[in-house]
């Protein structure tokens, strides 16, 4: 990883700055706090699913024991915020490893594997939804207490702070995975697991290092989400909201790129926000126009778009 | 013809009065701006419609009345946000609406909205008044901006087994066994344990407590094990489609006991229930938020929403009351300022006579209404009747229930 590789990530962080100083909206500030967070979980999951190939649709998971952990040691336990967060990433990382033990080791891939990690998401949203040191259905509340020394800010500009230099963080991690062993061996399991066994790599034990650190990341959003919300229930937090959206952000964006989520998230966030800001009058219409655009934009991936308008030019002038 | 003549000193001593004479009048602002959260899309859409109804409603009225009297008959504008049934949803309406300048917030619906709102609205001092959500966290957070004028679920469950023992003695005490069917999610869960716990104190044997999950597809087994203990009273703790399922069931089998008491219930207070399964809904008891039956306003109310093709759900009143309450609270308040309006809403009392609830004299303790009280329901006939506390009952209990 060299400093100029390093460059946009820094710019990216320069930018977050700026836009902190600069705009004094809170609606704008809510909508790029919650699209970093967004943007954190598909970090996570772009790790394993869009350099590993494994596609997983339970990364609420993750997300969801992140944030409860952080919560449950905060308010059951007086643990200070920092300290909890932490080990809500690591409970994340833990969950990561321990799921990957099961289904890698059972050999499932594909389908089979997004299907089962979709089910371990619902174990716990139903086990959140059922126990008492969860909150069960009611859920479970940090309470205010502003002050940096508790990881609650009174204005929304230190928030877009401390998510942007999570992803910042996260993307640098995606970087060096990129750049290192790890990371080529991870590639060469999505392209051909059978050819890369074949080359010497410890398939197992490099997917599982994979989903530790995706869950890792993934957690860290869900503690963030209870950070900034301070409330969260099992839906909430194991919902399959999250899931699809931590797996739809990197798709559109770009699957196996360092900045493919965050293009992803704001592209998502932005479209979902942008049809509720013009068509909120009527209830649902924006959910509907954003359903359209979700599609085209799948469809037709952003990224994509100048090779496509190229690719027409040539097919036009061709004899 | 005389002439004004203004020395030097008098000009300079009127110049204060005449520079301020344009901002005395815009100190009134053109009107009120009032957040409406409610969720309108996602799960919660129903409820959050039939909220969003309630508030049109009061505010019509209001306006209608001449507006608020105190600042010179400035109407309120409802500016309305959907929460989307999420509470992220809710703090983004509650950003907006604070960009835009509203005094004050009325809704949420569910508890999880209305905790994440009224927390986001407490950073700006925004007056936010809760609707429905029951959850007890609401109003023990320590938040001076909100307050909640519906009772909540302690009051709510207290109140539930207090007219329980109520009806059944004042019945000749016809039911001493009870079958406790639940949802095992925390709702129907810690209700079933509050049950079990209280009931036997209050002379009820609890001979089984049935859970079933949510969503559930068949009620076969749960009726079959009720048929076979053969309870006085059902007392079922589930969301709407399971109940609706449990009570056609028990209809098709034709296992009738003595009463189904229900208490917070989604379907048994719902005239959706009541008009797609009558025969199943008939005589079903709830103990609930529903509007007092006694003032003319209530009727005129449900006519009004009936008129539109809806159902008569206890969100309208409740949405309804509570936006009158912030329109009583601002009369008293004076000014458009959030402060005097926090103050004002704090200090209400038994004079807030504008709301439709079935309530005692308001009186707001860290935020919650001490008046506000649930009663019981029951279907008879079509409709949906108070039937206790007898101040508010404009119909005699059915129970026990024979034939």
């Amino acid at each position: 990883m060299t400093a100029r590789e390093t460059l946009p990530i820094l710019g990216f962080l320069i930018g977050a700055v700026l836009v902190s100083l600069f705009v004094t909206s809170n609606v704008v500030l809510n909508f790029l706090v919650f699209t970093l967070i967004l943007a954190i979980a598909a970090q996570g999951w772009n790790l394993l699913g869009g350099y590993g190939g494994q596609y997983s649709f339970g990364h609420a998971a993750f997300f969801g024991m992140g944030a409860y952990v952080s919560a449950i040691l905060q308010q059951r336990f007086g643990v200070n915020a920092y300290p909890a967060v932490a080990f809500g990433i690591a409970a994340a990382a833990v969950l990561g490893y321990a799921i990957g033990a099961m289904v890698f080791r059972a050999g499932l891939r594909g389908s089979y594997f997004a299907l089962v990690t979709l089910a371990f998401a619902e174990v716990l949203r139903i086990l959140a939804n059922a126990t008492e040191i969860t909150g069960g259905a009611a859920g479970l509340l940090i309470s205010l207490n502003l002050g940096a020394g508790n990881l609650q800010f009174a204005d929304r500009s230190s928030f877009l702070i401390l998510g942007a230099v999570l992803l910042a963080l996260a993307m640098l991690i995606t970087l060096a995975l990129e750049k290192s062993r790890l990371g080529a061996q991870l590639v060469a399991v999505r392209e051909n697991e059978s050819a890369a066994a074949a080359l010497g790599v410890d398939i197992l034990a490099v997917k599982l290092r994979a989903i530790s650190l995706s869950a890792a990341l993934t957690g860290a959003a869900g503690a963030l989400y209870a950070q900034y919300f301070l409330y969260i229930d099992s839906n909430i937090a194991f919902g399959t909201w999250i899931s699809v959206e931590a797996l739809l952000a990197p798709i559109i964006g770009g699957a196996g790129t360092v900045f493919g989520p965050l293009i992803g998230a704001l592209i998502l966030q932005g479209l979902s926000e942008g049809t509720k800001l013009l068509i909120g009058k009527i209830p649902g219409l924006d959910l509907i126009i954003f359903g359209v655009l979700l599609i085209l934009v799948v469809r037709f991936p952003l990224h994509r778009i100048p090779g496509l308008l190229a690719a027409r030019w040539r097919g036009k002038g061709a004899p | 013809m005389s002439q004004i003549a203004l020395s030097r000193r008098q000009a300079l001593l009127a110049a204060p009065v005449l520079l301020s004479a344009p901002s005395i009048a815009q100190a009134q602002p053109r009107a009120i701006k009032l957040g409406i959260i409610q969720p309108v899309t996602g799960a919660l859409a129903q409820d959050g419609e039939y909220g969003r109804i309630g508030a049109e409603l009061a505010i019509a009225d209001i306006n209608a009345g001449g507006g608020i009297k105190a600042l010179g008959g400035v109407p309120i504008e409802m500016v309305f946000g959907d929460a989307r049934s999420t509470p992220d949803g809710g703090v983004a309406e509650v950003e907006k609406m604070q960009a835009e300048g509203v005094l004050a917030i009325v809704g949420g619906f569910a508890s999880p909205i209305c905790l994440a709102a009224s927390q986001a609205a407490s950073r700006y001092d925004l007056p936010y008044i809760v609707d429905v959500g029951v959850s007890d966290q609401i109003v023990t957070r320590g938040l001076t901006n909100t307050f909640r004028f519906g009772p909540g679920f302690g009051t709510v469950t207290a109140s539930a087994l207090d007219n329980l023992v109520a009806i059944n003695d004042a019945a000749g005490k016809p039911s001493r066994t009870a079958v406790i069917v639940h949802e095992d999610g925390l709702f129907g869960s810690g209700m079933a344990r509050l049950l079990n716990a209280e009931l036997p104190k209050r002379g009820f044997q609890v001979l089984e407590t049935i859970s079933h999950p949510t969503p559930s597809r068949d009620m076969s087994n749960v009726a079959l094990r009720i048929r076979a203990l053969n309870p006085d009273l059902i007392i079922p703790s589930s969301y709407y489609a399971e109940f609706v399922l449990l009570s056609q069931t028990l209809q098709q089998r034709r296992i009738r006991p003595k009463g189904i008491y229900c208490i917070l219930n989604g379907a048994a207070s719902n005239f959706r229930f009541v008009r797609e399964f009558p025969e199943a809904a008939n005589l079903v008891m709830d103990c609930n938020h529903w509007a007092d039956p006694r003032k003319a306003k209530t009727a005129e109310l449900r006519r009004r929403v009936e008129a539109q093709g809806r159902f008569w759900l206890y969100n309208v009143p409740l949405n309804y009351s509570a936006v009158m309450l912030f329109a009583d609270a601002l009369e008293r308040a004076g000014r458009a300022d959030r402060g005097a309006l926090i103050q004002a809403l704090a200090a209400t009392g038994a004079g807030f006579d504008s709301h439709i609830m079935p309530y005692g004299p308001t009186q707001f303790v860290n935020g919650q209404n001490q008046g506000g009280k649930p009663v019981n329901t029951q279907v008879q006939n079509g409709d949906i009747k108070v039937i206790f506390p007898r101040d508010f009952a404009d119909a005699q209990p059915v129970y026990p229930v024979t034939g």
